[in-house]
């Protein structure tokens, strides 16, 4: 086999789903800095936004590009009633009892996706999309964007981070909680911002991931394992590595599929995390110790 | 002239049981309170209770005339409060001069005064602006705390053991940096665990023992004790 064909075959998917699973990562990060626990409704809340953008195609007729938008900032508002409907109250508690809560609510958003649109695989749009030649690389134009969305959704979220007030408090509050509080920052406002935040990234990849595949009522389920693999990976709290260990998770699933029969693909994530968790726990960028 | 802080007979805990047995405490406009005693006195749990991070079952905490018993910390912090802790008492994964914004929250407007002051009284942060504050000695760490209390320009500065484990030059230079500051006009509520050397700096002085007042005086009158100096001056 050619190197063009590993790079069509392979790595060009591998960087597409890597692109995916890196918006999620950025997503549980944020959760793991700021709220300290790991939000296991974060792929079902991604299957929610694809369906949602899914609802906007379909009512209003308009691309899913056009949908995307739309479904990310229905998906954050959601995200935060979720956050204040179950998470608020028990903020107090051992983060072990939110964990679980977020099993439950994972269950609860893909029955509720499952009611609505029902148990069969959709797309945004039929039909077959040729890619494109590019010096013998084959892209097609969902690829391209998938990735530049990812490019620039996490650039702005960094600017963020880095610039503004309220993402300096965001970043004040996963380094040290109380002494944010003694500054006056209030922090329900920031859990309130960081679940925004959170709920769009997590449309965002469920769209992307609707767009490259179909839609189905278990397609962000399926997507947990690498999306926390991917942010263990990077570094918890490391946005940067984050989608580092995006890309690595999709890379190494697709070219696993070069040795391994294809069914070890979604095995290949966990190994990731088996042996990042064994050999270097905080992760490739010195994140926080779980 | 009307007190700046008036803590009276308060009694409260992290829990159900009662560390502070009643305690009092006061400190007038621009005066360095210094606080003292044995180890597990109750001395950052007082400083907690005025800053609203206790519960406080019985008394009452009144600051610049008013009654901010029970408040919110950011509310305190509104009322012209602000607190130093004794550990993890900076963002370490932001830059010295972030720490000092972040001091500034609840401030809008123009900051470049509230900067150039702090800056002024720790020019060695100037230099380091730009440098993670965990990568800091503990000393500079320490002025970064300070210098973020200060952005907010408060009324009453409260130091958790300003000076743990810094070497005597650092002491010193905290210390002076509280007189200047002292100087324009703010009231420092300090505990120490260096109890002679604070008693000698401080306008006045508290001994607290097992949660509860043991002492008070000037400085040099807590000094001269007999009783003081045997608890905690060495003889
Ligand atoms: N966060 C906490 N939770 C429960 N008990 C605490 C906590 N912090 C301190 N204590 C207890 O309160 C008592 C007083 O502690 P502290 O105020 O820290 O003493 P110090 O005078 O040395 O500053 C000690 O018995 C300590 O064990
Ligand atoms: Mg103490």
């Amino acid at each position: 086999m050619g190197a063009l064909e590993i790079v069509n075959f392979y790595l060009v998917p591998g960087i597409v789903v890597g692109s995916i699973y890196a918006l999620g990562a950025v997503g549980i990060t944020l959760v793991f800095a700021i709220l300290r626990y790991a939000h296991l409704a974060h792929g079902d809340l991604a299957t929610l936004g694809a369906f949602l953008a899914l609802g906007a195609v379909t009512i209003l007729g308009v691309s899913p590009y056009v949908a995307l938008p739309i479904a990310m900032l229905l998906t954050a508002v959601i995200s935060v009633g979720i956050d204040k409907t179950f998470y608020a109250y028990l903020r107090e508690r051992p983060k072990i009892v939110t964990v679980m809560a977020s099993l439950g609510v994972a269950l609860m958003v893909r029955s509720l996706v499952q009611v609505v649109w029902g148990v069969d695989s959709e797309t945004y749009s039929r039909g077959i999309v040729r890619p494109e030649n590019w010096f013998g690389i084959r892209l097609r134009d969902r690829e391209i964007v998938t990735v530049l969305a990812m490019v620039a959704l996490v650039l702005a979220l960094q600017v963020f981070l880095k610039r503004s007030k309220w993402g300096k408090a965001m970043r004040a509050m996963s380094d040290n909680p109380d002494l944010a509080l003694l500054s006056g920052v209030d922090n329900r406002k920031v859990v309130t911002l960081t679940w925004l935040i959170v709920g769009g990234l997590c449309a965002a990849a469920g769209v992307f991931l609707g767009l490259n595949y179909e839609l189905k009522a278990m397609m962000g389920w399926t997507m947990l394992l690498p999306m926390f693999a991917a942010a263990i990976l990077g570094g918890v709290g490391r946005i940067e590595g984050a989608v580092l260990g995006g890309l690595i998770v999709g890379i190494a699933e697709e070219m696993s599929t070069l040795f391994l029969p294809t069914e070890y693909k979604a095995a290949t994530a966990f190994a990731i995390l088996l042996l990042m968790l064994l050999v270097r726990p905080t992760g490739l960028l010195k994140g926080k110790v779980l | 002239m009307s007190d700046m802080l008036e803590m009276r007979q308060v009694v409260g805990g992290y829990g159900e049981a009662d560390i502070l047995q009643g305690v009092s405490l006061r400190a007038g406009q621009a005066e360095i309170v210094a606080i003292v005693g044995p180890n597990g006195a109750g001395k950052s749990t007082a400083m907690k209770a005025i800053f609203g991070l206790l519960n406080v079952r019985g008394g009452t905490i009144v600051v610049d005339g008013r009654d901010i018993t029970g408040l919110e910390p950011n509310r305190i912090v509104e009322a012209g409060v602000c607190y130093v802790p004794q550990v993890d008492n900076v963002f370490r994964e932001m830059t010295v001069h972030e720490n000092l914004e972040m001091g500034a929250f609840l401030r809008s407007g123009d900051l470049s005064a509230a900067y150039e002051r702090v800056y002024g009284l720790f020019p060695d942060l100037k230099e380091r602006r730009r440098a993670l504050a965990g990568n800091l000695s503990g000393g500079q760490r320490q002025m970064v705390a300070m210098g973020r209390a200060l952005m907010l320009e408060p009324k009453l500065l409260l130091l958790d053991e300003p000076t743990a484990g810094l070497s005597p030059r650092y002491m010193e230079q905290i210390f002076q940096i509280c007189r200047d500051v002292r100087d324009t006009d703010v009231t420092i509520l300090l505990v120490e665990q260096h109890a002679k050397q604070a008693l000698a700096f401080a306008d006045r002085g508290y001994v607290l023992a097992s949660g509860a007042n043991r002492h008070e005086g000037t400085g040099a009158e807590l000094l001269a004790d007999r009783e003081v100096a045997a608890m905690f001056l060495g003889g």
